[in-house]
């Protein structure tokens, strides 16, 4: 290949893009996650400066560590729940604001999507309000309609407390989905929904038939979008919300990772739970495609 | 046109690919220099062993180098650190003191734990710093052979003034207790006044005064169900004391692991005093979702008239009492009438790194610390007792820190030195107690659960 010629200028371009962006890509994502491959082998504190190899015993002693199971229970739960929350929700709102023209669509367009510009902190500290026994909104909601003052404690349940942590999970996201399917639903000709008018459809028979088919790749990618974003990011509303109490109820993996590393000074275990982290969204992710694999029907 | 073209690729190639290594570069460099200080500190301090002849000419010693402190903020505040540093500072002109401290501190200063480059002095308070977990990692400066006969700046030996010893790990001393606190069960004195309310001093009337306080429509007691380490601290650890017959060594053999020691029937009997204050409907249903400062703020409300705490809530929640409120104390409510009352105590400890640059200066830093000045700078700028004997009646402390300060050199007082337990373990007690006052274990359940995790950890 000579200097200067047309290849060797294309490949030039084009390793100029992809050159630091896979270097950027090593150092930040690859190098990490070796690193906790690495830690996982190890029986480490996390604040001594030596460690011992012990193989794969951490991976071993998960099997028979309660917390594990719970923690996982509680994971797939909230991706179950909030995929199925999030896309019924985000999807109706998304066809309400488009197919059904009202004076108002724009401004819920920002209402709806305002969730997802505060920070999940500020919704954790907002909905630990809400469910708060003495002061919360939610009781002195419901006492409205009692003779009693109702002193429920939302988040204090001997088991199942988890279901509590899915409204406001689902209330942070439906905003963001809810615009891909927007912009997916204004992508699809008008045509279509005049001509199948014309032939006498209704709303329910468009929106089955055209709106859905056409917005399949967005749900899709919303489907494992959640999914990855809840396998990974759970932990942030459970810190806030819960600290994986009472008596581990609502552990999720990811909170669980950090008691363990940081607060139980197991680093190596925290680190296996990471790889753990890891596989499982990984496989979950090739089963959710088999799952949803439909073929694309694609606007000609 | 064409050379240009290919100019334009080449430049912007050059470009990206500099870009990015710009910043890698910068920060090798400064990387570098740090190692060079840190370096340069070894080799300018001498690091001679003045362990057993440090006597009163020591502060006539010229201290040199740097010397790095690391110190958490937390509900005492920070005031007394930035005194005692600059007074330190003063005294010692040649020596370069860099201060860390703030409230995260303790996670942001981990990696150079890790990486063997610790700052030369601790103050061990506040979340994830357990002085238990830094002597396994060999974290600590073993301290034993110069606690013998170390002398504070004013020639007095700092072992005979300590209010409580330093703990032992195997016998060894790696910190020194610096902060005095007391766990115990706060109310508020007007208000009991007001209502009639006798203050309780045993289990007997702290019970008949919950029915009354009951009966009135205050819920007796809250705690925080999210860190039940503050239910265990005030209420269950002095009950098994109590129950114990006021031998403290079975909390330390807890400490240790030992099984056997959860299985004793004091932890029984304890535990079930758990059970009739929740049997009883005198814990408030909300403690168990809430965090410490909500639970302070409800018992602040006179939504409940009881919580138990540290010596250090009053200051923490100084800027949310309400005029009129007046704090009163009592170490523990859980021994039988007529029994003695057991201040369960958690001390906040200092040490040196055992990978310090500058310990001499470190030395010189405890000796100039432990000291009668000190300790009455201490009561007064972050309200809470010091760990050095003295008598602070007279002094300018909150009324609380004086009814702790004569609980803990009252006789008729059980005081338990400060405890750590193997993370752990604690962990496993701190949600089973949880789970207990919820109704979801028994006692029973309680202690086979913390039994198999000793095990564990015994292992």
């Amino acid at each position: 290949m000579k200097l200067g010629t047309n290849a060797w200028q294309r490949n030039l371009f084009i390793a100029t893009f992809i050159i630091p962006t896979f270097l950027f890509f090593c150092v930040f994502t690859v190098y990490p996650v070796l690193q906790a491959m690495y830690y996982s082998l190890y029986d480490w504190s996390g604040s001594s400066d030596n460690k011992t190899f012990i193989g794969l015993d951490n991976f071993k002693e998960m099997l028979h560590d309660p917390i594990i199971w719970i923690g996982m229970g509680n994971d797939y739960f909230l991706v179950a729940g909030k995929i199925i929350g999030i896309m019924i929700l985000a999807t109706f709102f998304a066809v309400a604001l488009t197919r059904f023209k009202f004076r108002l669509a724009n401004f819920f367009r920002s209402i709806f999507f305002i969730p997802n510009v505060i920070s999940v902190v500020v919704i954790g500290v907002l909905w630990n309000f809400i469910y708060n026994p003495q002061i919360g909104f939610l009781n002195s909601f419901l006492s409205l309609f009692t003779k009693d003052k109702v002193d429920i404690t939302w988040l204090g349940f001997t088991s199942h407390t988890i279901w509590m942590l899915l409204p406001p999970a689902i209330w942070a996201g439906i905003g963001f989905y809810m615009i891909l399917l927007i912009a997916a639903i204004q992508g699809i000709p008008e045509s279509y929904y005049e001509a199948s008018s014309l032939e006498g459809a209704g709303q329910w028979h468009q929106f089955r038939h055209i709106t859905l088919p056409l917005i399949w790749e967005q749900m899709k990618v919303s489907i494992l979008n959640i999914m990855m974003t809840t396998l990974n990011g759970s932990f942030v509303i459970v810190m806030i919300m819960t600290n994986g109490g009472p008596d581990n109820t609502t552990q999720v993996m990811g909170s669980y990772l950090y008691q363990m590393a940081f607060t139980q000074y197991h680093f190596g275990y925290g680190a296996a739970i990471g790889v753990l982290i890891l596989v499982l969204s990984m496989i979950t992710t090739v089963i959710l495609q088999r799952l949803m694999r439909q073929e694309t029907i694609e606007i000609s | 046109m064409m050379f240009k073209r290919h100019l334009a690729a080449l430049s912007l190639a050059a470009l990206m690919i500099v870009a990015p290594l710009a910043g890698c570069g910068s920060k090798d460099s400064s990387t570098s220099t740090k190692t060079e200080d840190a370096s340069s500190s070894t080799t300018t301090t001498t690091n001679t062993d003045s362990s057993s002849n440090t006597t009163t000419d020591d502060s006539t010693k010229k201290l040199t180098g740097d010397f790095e402190i690391q110190y958490f903020v937390g509900g005492y505040g920070d005031k007394w650190w930035k005194k005692v540093i600059a007074d330190f500072k003063a005294a010692n002109p040649d020596l370069n003191v860099k201060e860390s401290g703030g409230p995260k501190i303790n996670d942001q200063m981990k990696p150079r734990w890790v990486g063997g480059n610790p700052p030369d002095f601790v103050y061990i308070d506040g979340p994830n710093l357990n002085d238990r977990q830094m002597v396994e990692d060999g974290q600590l400066e073993d301290l034993t052979d110069w606690m013998k006969d170390a002398t504070n700046i004013d020639g007095t030996k700092i072992s005979d003034i300590l209010a409580q010893p330093p703990q032992l790990f195997d016998g060894k001393v790696y910190d020194i207790p610096l902060v005095l606190n007391s766990w115990g069960v706060f109310w508020d004195k007007a208000l009991f006044q007001e209502k009639g309310w006798e203050e309780p001093k045993d289990w007997q009337s702290f019970l008949s005064v919950s029915d009354k306080i009951k009966a009135a429509g205050v819920t007796p007691f809250i705690h925080t169900g999210k860190y039940p380490y503050y239910i265990n601290g005030a209420i269950l650890y002095p009950a098994i004391v109590s129950a114990n017959n006021n031998d403290i060594s079975i909390l330390q053999d807890m400490a240790d692991s030992k099984v056997e020691a959860f299985q004793q029937p004091a932890v029984l009997t304890a535990l079930n005093k758990i059970v009739e204050l929740r049997d009883k409907g005198f814990i408030d249903k909300a403690s168990i979702q809430i965090n410490h400062t909500d639970s302070q703020m409800l018992f602040l409300q006179h939504k409940d008239a009881f919580i138990p705490n540290g010596l250090w809530l009053p200051n923490e929640m100084a800027k949310d009492v309400p005029g009129g409120f007046s704090f009163g104390f009592i170490p523990s409510v859980t021994q039988d009438s007529g029994g003695k009352v057991v201040a369960n105590t958690s001390t906040a400890n200092v040490a040196i790194a055992k990978n310090a640059k500058n310990k001499e200066a470190a030395k010189a830093f405890l000796q100039f610390i432990f000291s009668e000045a000190q300790a009455s700078q201490w009561a007064e700028l972050s309200g809470a007792p010091s760990n050095i004997k003295g008598d602070i009646s007279s002094s300018s402390a909150p009324s609380h820190v004086k009814d702790a300060a004569r609980y803990l050199t009252d006789s008729n007082t059980v005081v338990v030195p400060s405890i750590t337990f193997n993370a752990d373990v604690d962990k496993a007690m701190q949600d089973a107690t949880d789970a207990l006052t919820i109704g979801k274990i028994t006692p029973e359940e309680w202690v086979q659960r913390v039994v198999d995790v000793a095990k564990k950890v015994k292992k």
